[in-house]
């Protein structure tokens, strides 16, 4: 199992689709991706994810984790507790993602069968989270400032208004050439994302089944990634998501890691 | 006899309490069928394992027992209990209180630090570290503090390092000039309170680094083979070796550290160990063994090429103050090598792993293939190649073997 650049769907919910409601004057693409990268999705986060890999055959296989997160500032901790399929069982994946500029996330894994934390390298960032259509950086907090952005239209996707904005990453070996958002204008969330790859053919599109206002905050609660190439499909469901509820800070560390939940 | 009578019953009790009260079960049923690839492809292992955890939690008590069986085709069935214990969580503490595995160090593969469970040396090295470990009664009280934690360790009874028996193919058997023979008389390690082991531990995880600083006052898990010469009385001529197996106290100072480099992650372990007894070349004079003080250390590296994860470790054990008529080298070099990629969607997985002995030239090489055919169902294909002659992989030349294992875990 691979457990890189990881952060929780809450995150992904913010990070990719989210968006504040600022001023709508002077909105250009990278302005539009600023905002959903800064926009306040409440200081801490709780709930349960569920993932169904979906083969090309329909063949599917179900993986289940409780995750926590809590905003520090700018900075955020997340922790991941896999409780199903059984041999991955009480692992647990901690993940540290700063704001800054080039910093990269600090990430460690426990494995129970060597009862022991290893602190891993967040380099890989085109790795597949557990076998999903969803690479550690679909899920990451990607900084605005690695991407150009460029809105390109406006268009209504079910009802709701959207920006259409393209991001072609600054890294020459990204492993997309570019992905194009539509993101709601109203409730500023996004809910289609395309995905090409480095050949520019369209690799994956991720779309939005199910949204919905908790605490305030508009979150996504119903997702599927489809890889139109391989005729892959993954679906993530958050359940019980709980915001604000004051999650000690030591949720967050080495002695939670090995306990679990 | 009396363990299974006891532990059957047991066993089935509690899967009976765990369907009728709150109580978590989980384990494996797994089948195992090695064979060697020397000779006339003789059968070296047919093991089927039954692993169980029962877990339950009240308020801030956790117990946790893990019963196991191993089943052979040419042995009588082997159970016991690998881990049984009881965890207090307090606001700023913890204690477990019971038989438990406990793991340190940042190395992989290898035990420097990681002294507190001895090891089941039975099959040599390749079990899973899961199962190498036994398991020590004993108290451990952590203390957290932020990010910092500080692990005390107190082992009344000792445990020592478990062997092959005599006929085993992972089996050493002593190199003498003269026939020996074997008095266990003092082997044991009293079970009395001034024969504990204790251990501390501080450890930090923080964004910069993670570190472990130790200390250790223990037995060493493996006993010095004292010698004696036997004169024959009509000759008077050495004609025989009586050898004194015996535990000794062994002080450990040591430490660990993980960090990041740009995409590598950097590993660090080592310890020194006061008062190791090595054997001598000249088992007639000085008791056969030596008392030294000794240095076991590793520097390993974690990086990715694409999907292909890498890993490598340098490790020496340095014997200090020495002399040549020990054994063991004054320098041990050995390196691991370990190469691992998914595919299908992560349901198959390529494995490459190697312990390189630098001294002798041998090595223990590891490929396997695991795929999960379902979630929770694994497939596996490997083999366990020993190169070299001599050294302390190339000395089971014979026993290279393949293997498949199929696991099932719930």
């Amino acid at each position: 199992m691979k457990l890189r650049n990881v952060l929780t769907l809450t995150l992904l919910t913010a990070a990719i689709f989210s968006i504040s409601l600022y001023a709508q004057e002077e909105l250009n693409g990278k302005k539009i991706i600023e905002n959903v990268y800064y926009r306040p999705t409440g200081d801490d986060a709780t709930s349960d994810l569920t993932m169904t890999l979906i083969n090309s055959r329909g063949d599917e296989r179900v993986r289940e984790i409780q995750q926590f997160s809590k905003d520090y500032g700018k900075d955020e901790k997340s922790i991941m507790f896999f409780l199903s399929p059984a041999d991955v069982r009480n692992t647990s994946f901690m993940n540290w993602s700063y704001d800054e500029e080039g910093r990269d996330d600090d990430q460690w894994i426990y494995l129970p069968a060597l009862k022991k934390v290893k602190r891993i390298s967040s380099d890989s960032k085109s790795d597949y989270f557990m076998g999903s259509d969803f690479a550690y950086d679909d899920l990451g907090d990607r900084h605005p400032s690695e991407d150009i952005h460029k809105l390109l239209r406006e268009e209504t996707i079910n009802g709701d208004d959207c920006y259409v904005v393209e991001s072609i990453s600054k890294e020459e070996d990204y492993m997309y050439s570019k992905t194009v958002v539509w993101v709601s204008k109203d409730k500023w969330i996004g809910l289609k994302k395309e995905f090409y790859d480095e050949d520019g053919d369209h690799l994956k599109n991720l779309t939005v089944k199910k949204y919905d206002k908790i605490d305030g905050f508009w979150t996504i609660l119903h997702s599927e990634m489809h890889n139109i190439q391989k005729n892959h499909r993954t679906i993530m469901k958050l359940k019980d998501l709980k915001l604000n509820t004051g999650i000690d800070d030591n949720m967050f560390t080495e002695r939670m890691m090995k306990r679990g939940i | 006899m009396f363990n299974k009578i006891i532990i059957i019953p047991l066993m089935l009790l509690f899967i009976t309490i765990s369907s009728a009260q709150d109580l978590s079960l989980s384990g494996y049923a797994r089948t195992y069928l090695g064979a060697l690839t020397t000779g006339e492809s003789e059968y070296s292992i047919i093991q089927n394992t039954f692993d169980l955890n029962f877990e339950h939690s009240r308020g801030d008590v956790y117990f946790k027992v893990n019963p196991f069986l191993y089943h052979y085709s040419d042995k009588n069935l082997e159970l016991g209990l690998r881990q049984v214990y009881m965890d207090l969580y307090f606001d700023s503490f913890d204690i477990r209180i019971g038989k438990q595995q406990i793991v340190w160090g940042k190395g992989d593969g290898v035990f420097i630090t990681d002294i507190v469970s001895p090891k089941d040396m039975r099959e040599f090295l390749l079990p899973e570290f899961s199962e190498i470990r036994v398991g020590v009664t004993s108290l451990k009280f952590n203390y957290y503090l932020e990010n910092s934690t500080f692990e005390l360790v107190w082992i009344p009874v000792f445990t020592p390092t478990q062997m092959p028996e005599a006929s085993s193919i992972w089996s050493i058997n002593p190199n003498y000039p003269l026939p020996y023979s074997i008095d266990y008389s003092n082997s044991d390690v009293k079970n009395k309170l001034g024969n504990s082991e204790l251990f501390a531990k501080y450890s930090l995880l923080s964004s910069e680094i993670d570190f472990e600083i130790m200390t250790g006052y223990s037995w060493d898990d493996d006993p010095a083979f004292h010698s004696e010469k036997i004169i024959n009385t009509s000759t008077g001529i050495a004609d025989s070796i009586l050898l004194k197996p015996e535990h000794h106290r062994l002080a450990t100072l040591g430490g660990s550290f993980s960090t990041t480099i740009g995409p590598v992650v950097l590993r660090g372990e080592g310890a020194f160990y006061n008062g190791k007894h090595f054997q001598s070349t000249s088992p007639l004079s000085a008791g056969g063994t030596s008392e030294k003080n000794y240095l076991h250390y590793l520097l390993g590296v974690d990086f990715s090429i694409g999907e292909l994860k890498l890993s490598s470790q340098f490790i020496q054990q340095a014997i200090m103050d020495y002399d040549d008529s020990l054994i063991n080298d004054e320098f041990e070099n050995t390196m691991t090598f370990l190469a691992s990629m998914d595919f299908l969607r992560e349901t198959l997985n390529v494995e490459f792993f190697s312990y390189i002995g630098l001294n002798n030239g041998d090595a223990l090489i590891r490929p396997k293939v695991t795929y999960d055919y379902v979630d929770g169902f694994q497939i596996m294909l490997g083999a366990n190649l020993f190169l070299g002659n001599e050294g302390q992989f190339g000395r089971y030349d014979k026993n290279d073997m393949i293997y498949t294992k199929l696991k099932y875990s719930f």
